[in-house]
């Protein structure tokens, strides 16, 4: 079956089990009659017998009807519903009593422009977690603080990376914080895998490095490259190597600053539109090399369509310096 | 397209368009009304017989096929009641274009004075 589902003050969209589409209402000047088993010609030289005259009734009449046409999920918002109130941890002060912005799947399957397929798969993407029988995502800092403390009990057991035990993890960590968290952030940050008979996690290198440099990248507008380097390293867990191109989609660096640097943009914070998220980043920087904006607008291609289609249809390219950059197509003030 | 989980197949259904309007005979309503005959020719032409107007027509495959959709559960919108929701109950492959002008019919055409 399907749904049409949007707000008052969005366009709406028709969600089938796992698609969404756009919808248009379409208008002709013709009439148009749909007939419940009315026969083709071929259907009825197959059938040789009759000459009887079929008696067939005209279901229904119209002048308009819906055109429909498959786009991205509108999931922007799923993430901004759920950041009103992250999780911050049991011992968090806030009060846990109020409850208007918290949303189950029911709420979400009423507010997002999504198919549920595509909602659930993208509260998988984004972490988050159902606590109460509402979905959470958890503040960055708490989250930082469960994930310090398995990279910890991983140094200190001297622990192989990929296989790090669940059993234990819950041992030596359950009188710190909840149960279900350590197990939803070895989630979050491992795979999870069973051998013989025990539930063990491969944790994810890069999205460990990833999170610790946004870490510490938040807490300024930018960053001595170099320097940055060199503090990442020294932070991220024995073993694993920090590399820049972890940072796609989270940080972007400046070549042309001297020294180098580097400062947090994260794609999930720009419009969602296709039009206005090339403004966006054109208003960032004016040009741009297909390496670097390719982690920006990835997620705005439709279903077979390229990055470089994207790029030609609303960026015009020039040579820079022996270097192909892209810049907006009209002024940006 | 959009599949329905159905077992067996979806009710066909076929779409004729007619240019402008149909208006019933006298001021009645369409409901109940007959509109008219449809027949084929030996070459599958379809031919519509409305009042004493005979239209010619050809039969079009639809490049984008129609779902006829029935809306469910029309509740109060709102959390509390329950959610709107449409079922494909058909889809439609075919159209019956009339574009032509309709022909009147005359059965008595005078002979030449």
């Amino acid at each position: 079956s399907l749904v049409i589902r949007g707000e008052k003050d969005e366009q709406a969209v028709l969600c089938s089990k796992d698609k969404t589409y756009d919808m248009k209402i379409a208008d002709t000047s013709n009439m148009l009659l749909f007939i419940p088993g009315c026969k083709t010609p071929e259907e009825l030289n197959a059938d040789q017998a009759s000459c009887d005259i079929i008696h067939s009734q005209v279901a229904g009449f119209s002048n308009n009807y819906w055109e429909l046409r498959r786009c991205r999920p509108k999931l922007k918002k799923l993430r901004k519903l759920l950041m009103e109130d992250p999780y911050e941890g049991p011992d968090s002060r806030k009060d846990q009593t109020l409850t208007f912005s918290k949303y189950t799947t029911e709420d979400l399957l009423s507010l997002i422009q999504a198919s549920e397929e595509e909602i659930l798969h993208q509260l998988h993407v984004i972490d988050a977690c159902k606590i109460e029988g509402y979905w959470r995502v958890l503040e960055f800092d708490y989250e930082m603080k469960l994930l310090n403390h398995v990279t910890q009990l991983i140094d200190s057991e001297s622990w192989s990376l990929s296989k790090v035990p669940l059993r234990t993890c819950l041992e030596e960590l359950g009188s710190l914080e909840p149960r279900e968290m350590i197990e939803h952030i070895l989630l979050s940050y491992g795979r999870k895998y069973i051998d013989d008979g025990e539930v063990y996690f491969e944790m994810h290198e890069d999205k460990i490095c990833r999170a610790i440099a946004q870490m510490l990248l938040q807490n300024a507008v930018k960053f001595n490259l170099s320097e940055f380097q060199e503090v990442w390293q020294q932070s991220v867990p024995e073993g694993m190597t920090a590399r820049l191109d972890q940072l796609k989609g989270l940080a972007l660096v400046d070549k042309t600053s001297r020294p180098e640097t580097i400062f947090l943009l994260k794609v999930e914070d720009l419009p969602e539109d296709n039009q206005e998220r090339f403004n966006s980043l054109f208003s960032i920087r004016e040009k741009w090399t297909e390496v670097d904006i390719t982690p920006y607008i990835q997620d705005l291609c439709a279903e077979k369509q390229t990055v470089g289609a994207l790029l030609t249809k609303y960026a015009r390219s020039s040579m820079q310096n022996g270097v192909k950059v892209y810049n907006s197509r009209r002024p940006i003030s | 397209l959009i599949r329905s989980e159905g077992a067996g197949g979806l009710a066909q259904w076929v779409l004729v368009e007619l240019q402008g309007e149909v208006v019933p005979r006298q001021s009645g309503a369409l409901a109940g009304s007959l509109l008219g005959d449809l027949h084929y020719t030996c070459e599958g032409v379809p031919v519509l017989i409305v009042g004493h107007h005979i239209l010619y027509g050809k039969v079009v495959q639809l490049e984008k096929p129609f779902a006829v959709l029935v809306k469910q559960g029309a509740g109060e919108p709102g959390p509390a009641g329950p959610h709107t929701h449409y079922t494909v109950t058909a889809l439609i492959k075919t159209k019956l274009l009339f574009k032509t002008r309709p022909k009147p019919i005359i059965t008595n055409v005078p002979k030449k004075v």
